[in-house]
């Protein structure tokens, strides 16, 4: 296969702050690749790297074959680009705004007048596509800055946490559209995303960023596998925690948790719940709750970096 | 891979630049309040200092006895800078709303992004010089020098809003906010009231004629004024232009420059 994007020990400082730390990545042709991280991580400093809108302090990226610093020009004419707010102008109308970018990529007025309304009408904004921007939904803002980034073509699209504040519906759709993009017309997709689930549903490759660092990368059954055995975590009151730690932890290694919970990797799987419930009786602890999870990506996350996700919580 | 296939070269610059040109008008007709300050601000000027110092022009050395044949231009070019103003400040709530990455992710050149955004300042310095032009006429303004006045004057209007635009873009490229705006509006009634805005040179004492005689404004006053205060003579043409070119090639180049740096 052939690689897309490439990033070799890419590193970008702000004053004294380091936002990316010595980056290296490959994306295929063809693939989701899925770029998780927490707030702050580096994501959207990668992002803007890959995209040629932030020179790198040091380090090299290469985009469709193209050097991002040298042939700028010719890796911006090969992707399309959702950032992570999405860059709308809310006095615009959607077509006013289709029509806009179809110029800044060179698109003939005569092309753009069947594909506009086509971009429109697949996103499902057909309906409002004379309204104001500013009138628009959260949802449907992004799901006009997807068609926006669409409008070339390009074989490449980055797209920027495209689905952060959107509600599970809008968010669904916009999922259905990525994967849409990646079946039927082969579009490399770059996508970087807080949401484990999110990440866990689209990207066939995923790579985890903490503190501007890689801390993982593979497919998302690869990386579930390294973490080994499932967590089971309980909740027990506060006046137990100190005592189901030692007594589950005879068990297996203790994982990160809420406050509250005790979490470990459960060393020989399943069959082994019924012991530490009985251990855990035999103490004297009165179990509140009792959940077993097979790793998820959040465990890999925690694995990597004794941390969970922001935001993970609701997920456990 | 798939390749795509675009039009690129001086073509899709053009078109790029109109593009963006248009764009800033369509701001305006989807939010007019925004005009208010290029166009309300010198209309009140007119009004105000032509009510304030109507006898001023009987005084020898004004060239014309009538106040808004003396006021009106120094109005307009007031607007002028509102208009540069505003075309920089749509350039730093770009900046601020994250819209500029997408201009900036355009294939090309960064420069039709700044000729469009200059050439939506010039289009719209068009509004408040016809706004003064109408309340003046109303209070009895003349043209002696017939049309090539009025488009003396026009040019004028255009040329002082590129270079403010220009002065005003190469803030915003560097502090990219947009309270640095207000850098630019202190420097533009600075450098309009130390010219010869509302006196004759001759009548500047000291510093202030010293600094009116330096000042590039000056020309590009006399080049406005010229059409209503008497015919047209290259004497008072060539001048002026020659303040356009000069500071919108230095106001260019900083700001490319400027731009440069922010999104190399």
């Amino acid at each position: 296969m052939t690689v897309v994007v490439e990033a070799t020990d890419l590193v970008r400082h702000f004053g004294d702050v380091v936002a990316v730390d010595g980056v290296d990545l490959q994306v295929e042709e063809g693939e989701v690749f899925g770029f998780l991280g927490p707030n702050g991580a580096g994501k959207s400093t990668v992002v803007r790297m890959l995209t040629t809108l932030l020179h790198p302090t040091s380090g090299s990226a290469r985009v469709g074959g193209c050097d991002v610093i040298s042939q700028a020009g010719e890796v911006r004419r090969m992707i399309g680009v959702a950032l992570q707010d999405a860059a709308i102008d809310p006095l615009m109308t959607g077509s006013e705004l289709m029509r806009l970018q179809a110029v800044l990529h060179g698109i003939p007025r005569s092309v753009i007048k069947t594909r506009g309304p086509e971009l429109l009408e697949r996103v499902g904004l057909t309906a409002a596509v004379d309204r104001r921007v500013g009138t628009y939904s959260g949802g449907m803002r992004r799901r006009l800055d997807l068609a926006l980034s669409l409008v070339h073509e390009p074989p490449i699209l980055f797209l920027d946490e495209p689905t952060t504040g959107l509600d599970p519906t809008s968010r669904q759709a916009l999922w259905e559209e990525v994967r849409r993009l990646n079946d039927e017309l082969g579009t490399t997709v770059f996508l970087t995303t807080q949401y484990l689930e999110e990440a866990d549903q689209l990207a066939g490759r995923i790579a985890i960023i903490d503190a501007g660092k890689l801390v993982r990368e593979g497919t998302p059954t690869v990386l579930k596998s390294t973490v080994g055995a499932p967590t089971l975590r309980v909740e027990v009151g506060p006046e137990h925690v100190e005592t189901t730690t030692t007594v589950m932890t005879g068990f297996g290694a203790e994982r990160p948790s809420r406050e509250g919970r005790v979490a470990i990797g459960l060393d020989e799987g399943a069959a082994r719940v019924a012991d530490v419930v009985r251990a855990l009786d035999a103490a004297g602890v009165t179990v509140i709750h009792l959940e077993l999870d097979a790793p998820s990506l959040d465990d890999v996350f925690a694995h990597a970096t004794g941390r969970r996700l922001e935001g993970s919580g609701d997920e456990q | 891979m798939s390749t795509v296939t675009v039009s690129t070269g001086l073509g899709h610059a053009g078109a790029v630049s109109l593009a963006v040109c248009v764009r800033g008008l369509q701001r305006l007709r989807a939010r007019p309040v925004l005009l208010i300050p290029t166009v309300v601000m010198p209309v009140f000027f007119v009004i105000s200092f032509t009510g304030a110092f109507s006898s001023l022009t009987r005084i020898e050395g004004y060239g014309t006895s009538n106040i808004f044949n003396w006021m009106a231009p120094y109005a307009a070019l007031q607007g002028a800078v509102f208009a540069g103003v505003g075309g920089a400040t749509s350039a730093a709530d770009d900046l601020e709303n994250g819209f500029f990455d997408r201009l900036l992710l355009t294939p090309g050149s960064r420069l039709p992004i700044l000729i469009g955004t200059i050439g939506y300042s010039a289009v719209r310095s068009f509004i408040p010089t016809t706004g003064v032009l109408a309340v003046a006429a109303l209070g009895g303004l003349q043209l002696p020098g017939g049309v090539l006045g009025l488009v003396s004057l026009f040019a004028a209007t255009a040329g002082m809003a590129v270079v403010f635009c220009l002065f005003g873009l190469t803030i915003v490229y560097r502090l990219r906010t947009l309270r640095s705006m207000m850098i630019v509006q202190v420097v533009g009634f600075s450098s309009m009231f130390l010219s010869i805005g509302q006196v004759p040179i001759e009548f500047l004492d000291g510093w202030l004629h010293h600094a009116a005689r330096l000042n590039p404004l000056t020309n590009v006053l006399r080049l406005s004024r010229q059409g209503f205060v008497g015919e047209l003579s290259w004497d008072l043409t060539w001048p002026g232009l020659v303040a356009i070119a000069a500071m919108t090639l230095v106001g260019g180049l900083s700001a490319l420059r400027a731009l440069m740096k922010m999104a190399p």
